[in-house]
């Protein structure tokens, strides 16, 4: 019950009293909270936001410097890739014409050779056909007087056999 | 039992200040717990945010970039409410220059009276009457209760506002700026002699309204801090009113399990009130010293919609 008799005694008062301890102890403490939070709370925490601040912005400047820094190596690699590519594609271009150039030019010395080769044999040809032609002549004389002495049976003097000889040849070169 | 009736026969006895006492006696005289309390309230201030600003402030170099963020909870908490209060209320309301001038005052005032307002939440009181109670009737009551449920600390908290107030007034306006804007500003004292008649009307709303301003602050504070602990010992009191009505155990049982669950609800919702009021609190005094600055936006608004006038 002692309780209660305490809590009758203290709700005797009214709760709109205004008492002076407690506005006394207010101005004391308030302006002791208000000079330790201006003095040692507030500055601490503005400096190490300002610092805070100041490190982020810093490091966002560093990212923006590094970012124009790649776009430029990017833009300064894509210009020598692009460079490189060029040079590439006349490289090829320049290659393919020469590919082509001495393509021809094998094409052409091949068919000057064959060409030469084709007139050679058929000059050999002629020339083997001259000779053969001549020693036809020949053993064909031979035989001829052989044959037609045989046919004789009579000695055939120089004279005939070389008159025989012509005119077998002009028959033949007639026929 | 006891718990329950700790709460008393009254509820406003359980908010109500009460003087300190050991063993029956008042060896203080005029001492009372709230008093005690207020100081409590000062030396969890200066440690908590003492503590928070060491830790927030910028580490040794070898923490490396993380020397930069805050260490601990409770560091971070009162980073975050320093940064929104500063960042978002104070300086758009206030501009920069007003905002980095009054912020440490402004945010004093928050902190003190969130500090007072939740030490207010912890039971010591009653946990000291139970605890002295048992121990040979001891009756120890040397600190609790609610600061900012004293009408006498809002209203001193309000007075330095209303210092600073004026003081901001008088330097912002001058003499002869601070009384035209009693009369209703330079645009009314200025303009058609017909108005006149209305500043005397104004000026006794504005003089009242140097006193209401700051009268308001002290009585909305103290309205919800002693509001809030009167409804929670109210709840509290319902089990003891059922024992003394009915005398049954059941009962008295089935009334505490309800009026219990719901002051833990209230005392949920104290919590909130006591964020809630040491904002507002702080807010509106951020609002009565803007109030007072010279707008220089405002007047260059005003030039160019003259110049603009002019011009069409």
């Amino acid at each position: 019950m002692n309780i209660f008799l305490l809590a009758n005694e203290a709700a005797a008062e009214s709760p709109l009293s205004f008492k002076l301890l407690p506005a006394y102890s207010t101005i004391v403490v308030f302006l002791v909270a208000f000079g330790i939070f201006k003095f040692f709370v507030w500055p601490k925490i503005t400096k190490a936001l300002d610092a805070r601040d100041e490190k982020i912005l810093s490091e966002i400047r560093a990212a923006e410097a590094a970012q124009a820094k790649a776009k430029a190596a990017q833009s300064e690699f894509e210009k020598r890739l692009e460079e490189a590519r060029t040079a590439a594609d006349d490289m090829i271009r320049k290659a393919r014409s020469e590919a082509d150039r001495q393509a021809d030019e094998l094409r052409t010395r091949s068919q000057r050779e064959l060409e030469d080769m084709r007139l050679r044999a058929t000059q050999e040809l002629e020339s083997a056909k001259r000779t053969a032609l001549a020693e036809i002549h020949a053993v064909a004389a031979t035989l001829a007087t052989s044959v037609a002495g045989k046919i004789l049976k009579r000695e055939i003097q120089p004279s005939d056999q070389k008159r025989l000889v012509d005119e077998s040849l002009s028959e033949m070169t007639s026929r | 039992m006891q718990f329950l009736l700790a709460s008393g026969n009254n509820p406003i006895s359980h908010v109500i200040d009460a003087p300190v006492r050991i063993g029956g006696m008042e060896p203080y005289s005029g001492l009372t717990l709230q008093v005690v309390t207020l100081f409590v309230g000062l030396i969890v201030f200066m440690a908590v945010l003492l503590y928070a600003s060491k830790n927030i402030s910028t580490g040794k170099e070898s923490l490396g970039h993380r020397r930069y963020l805050s260490r601990g909870r409770i560091a971070q908490v009162i980073e975050v409410m320093c940064l929104y209060l500063r960042d978002d209320i104070l300086t758009p309301m206030m501009g920069k220059k007003d905002a980095h001038k009054f912020t440490p005052f402004l945010l004093t005032l928050f902190f003190l009276i969130l500090s007072l307002n939740l030490i207010g939440m912890v039971p010591m009181q009653d946990m000291q009457l139970i605890t002295g109670t048992w121990i040979q009737d001891a009756q120890l009551a040397v600190v609790g209760g609610t600061a900012t449920a004293n009408i006498a600390v809002n209203a001193v908290l309000a007075f330095f506002v209303f210092i600073v107030i004026q003081a901001h007034g008088f330097r912002e306006l001058g003499v002869k700026g601070w009384l035209e804007h009693l009369c209703g500003g330079h645009e009314l004292v200025a303009g058609p002699k017909a108005l006149w008649l209305v500043v005397p009307i104004i000026f006794v709303v504005e003089v009242l309204g140097l006193i209401i301003k700051p009268a308001a602050l002290c009585i909305r504070l103290f309205a919800n801090m002693f509001g809030g602990h009167t409804l929670l010992a109210t709840m509290l009191m319902f089990g003891g009113m059922t024992w003394v009505g009915t005398n049954s155990g059941l009962a008295t049982a089935g009334v505490t399990l309800v009026s219990g669950i719901f002051a833990i609800l209230i005392t949920f919702m104290e919590l909130f009130v006591a964020l809630l009021q040491a904002f507002v609190f702080m807010f509106l005094s951020a609002v009565f010293i803007s109030l007072m600055s010279h707008h220089e936006e405002e007047a260059e608004a005003h030039e160019l919609e003259g110049a603009t006038a002019t011009a069409h």
